[in-house]
């Protein structure tokens, strides 16, 4: 029954717990140019999340951070359809910067939306020092803002050197690293150390077997998220992975829905 | 309440032991994995058995890692032993008659290729004569793919010897449906191994598609958590039949008919 705790107990039989509402705090939406995703709408998004007992997910829309065509409007629409269990981060998309001064101008429009912003600099290729976003991070700095940036150990554009230099140029920003810089868990526990408004994302380490016991043995089990790039990867891939891991049923539930509920709080989203 | 899952048995198709010759990249974990360590995290987990390769096998030299794995698991009927291959031209294996009566009598049942550490190609002109004796007696071969071998290998493999049976393993966070679905329509004997196959709603998507036999559990351990790809299958939304295949049915199948 993968490991012999109440909670993995609990998962093991019945695939979901109810005193263990799972918050996922970095997910996406629709269909992708490099992965075939079997579900990928919302609808079918939140049959999994149905599965895999996941109260919530805090996502942006694939078309969000590859289609400025389109642009936020898919995440917008999603949230308003499924206001109880979906919520967005507004991307920040930089490829044509009169974008991002409307978004941020019509930001408050959709307070029901949005909990924050999003960066996803290594795919576009601009770092998160560009003059570009430069207004996007004064922006979330004096609103308190929520940001989930996609970051990634050696990355240029969204690394260790970046990491460090936004955070302290925004110190006010409650900044979740996308990915905790995967592969340089050193710095990623570093720049936790140094930086209390931070936070470790889950996505993309639970199929690394270490990363999340050495956070929890560094003391940020309350500064832990999860997360499953939803269409991605299958929640119960993570959950159980995390039921696997050495660490308490007190910190999986700090790391599944406490930390994050909080977080949410703060950002006016109280979940019942 | 699904207590049904609680029944079903696991048989883990990719997982290691040994000592890597290098820190993992990426892998915060202390390297290093002994057959005693394995079966005491799999009786954490519930798997019964596991079919386990050596990383010297891959780090060292095959025929170094292939003794190493048969002195680490002597003695355990949970672990089955996976060897590694080389070409035959340089006859680092010895004979090839003796090869296979050694794999035989120490009761490996698949064998594995690193074509890309080991510097050769997987192709008919190197493997021929292995391949075909592979192919006679039902043995698989288990290839990392993209990591050991490119997918453009794996279809000129398949092109070359399309009776192989072919175990496609640890495919990696990126889902590879566009390009495993051609082989699997194509080659009757080609097999995913799930601890790559994380997609969202992907095990139910094949299962729709192709049925519940092409798929085998495996967890990639000790890289991996045991748990992640158990409780993907335990819950995945497919019949109680289809999870006891891919948990174990269809791995014990495979094995069961090699003739080594």
């Amino acid at each position: 029954m993968i490991a012999n705790t109440p909670l993995a107990e609990f998962f093991w039989q019945h695939g979901r717990c109810d005193e263990c509402p799972v918050i996922d705090m970095h997910g996406h939406m629709g269909p992708y140019s490099m992965i075939y995703f079997p579900r990928a709408n919302a609808e079918s998004m939140l049959h999994s999340m149905d599965q895999c007992g996941v109260r919530m997910l805090v996502f942006s829309h694939h078309t969000a951070l590859n289609c400025p065509d389109i642009g936020n409007t898919l995440s917008i629409k999603a949230v308003r359809e499924y206001p109880d269990r979906l919520r967005a981060y507004m991307v920040v998309h930089p490829s044509h910067p009169e974008m991002i001064e409307h978004d941020l101008a019509t930001y408050d429009e959709y307070s029901d939306v949005y909990v924050g912003l999003k960066f996803f600099s290594s795919y576009w290729q601009i770092p998160w020092d560009a003059p570009v976003f430069e207004s996007a991070w004064h922006f979330a700095n004096e609103r308190k803002l929520l940001v989930l940036g996609h970051t990634w150990g050696g990355s240029i554009y969204d690394g260790e050197a970046q990491v460090r230099k936004i955070a302290s140029l925004y110190p006010n920003v409650r900044l979740i690293l996308g990915h905790s810089l995967h592969g340089a868990w050193d710095e990623a526990v570093a720049i936790a150390d140094e930086f209390p408004n931070l936070y470790l994302d889950l996505t993309s380490l639970t199929y690394v077997r270490g990363a999340v016991e050495r956070f929890v043995a560094e003391g940020f089990s309350e500064r832990i998220l999860f997360g499953t790039d939803l269409p991605w990867f299958k929640p119960h891939q993570c959950i159980g992975a995390l039921l696997s891991a050495d660490i308490t049923d007190d910190d999986r539930h700090n790391i599944l829905h406490r930390n994050a509920r909080q977080l949410l709080h703060g950002a006016g989203v109280d979940i019942h | 309440m699904n207590s049904t899952e609680t029944l079903l048995e696991f048989f883990d198709c990719n997982t290691w032991i040994g000592r890597p010759m290098n820190l993992l990249p990426g892998r915060p974990n202390p390297p290093g994995c002994s057959a005693e360590y394995l079966i005491s995290e799999m009786d954490k987990a519930g798997i019964s058995k596991a079919l386990v390769w050596h990383v010297a096998q891959r780090d060292s030299f095959p025929a170094t890692g292939n003794d190493l794995l048969i002195e680490a698991i002597a003695g355990s009927e949970r672990l089955v032993p996976c060897w590694t291959l080389l070409p035959p031209q340089t006859r680092e294996l010895g004979d090839l008659d003796s090869f296979f009566g050694q794999a035989g009598k120490a009761g490996v049942k698949a064998f594995r290729v690193f074509p890309d550490i080991h510097r050769f190609l997987l192709r008919r002109t190197c493997m021929c004569e292995l391949f075909d004796r592979m192919v006679v007696r039902r043995i698989p071969l288990i290839l990392r793919v993209p990591g050991n071998v490119d997918w453009s290998g794996v279809y000129d493999l398949l092109s070359e010897t399309p009776e192989l049976t072919v175990i496609l393993s640890n495919m990696g966070s990126w889902g590879s449906d566009r390009f495993f679905r051609p082989l699997i329509e194509d080659y009757p004997n080609v097999y995913i191994e799930t601890s790559g196959y994380i997609t969202d709603g992907g095990i139910e998507a094949f299962v729709e598609s192709y049925g519940s036999q092409r798929l085998l559990f495996g967890t990639n351990f000790p890289e991996a958590y045991h748990g992640a790809m158990m409780l993907s299958i335990a819950h995945a939304e497919i019949s109680h039949t289809d999870k006891e295949a891919i948990a174990c049915g269809n791995l014990d199948r495979l094995l069961r008919r090699v003739k080594l």
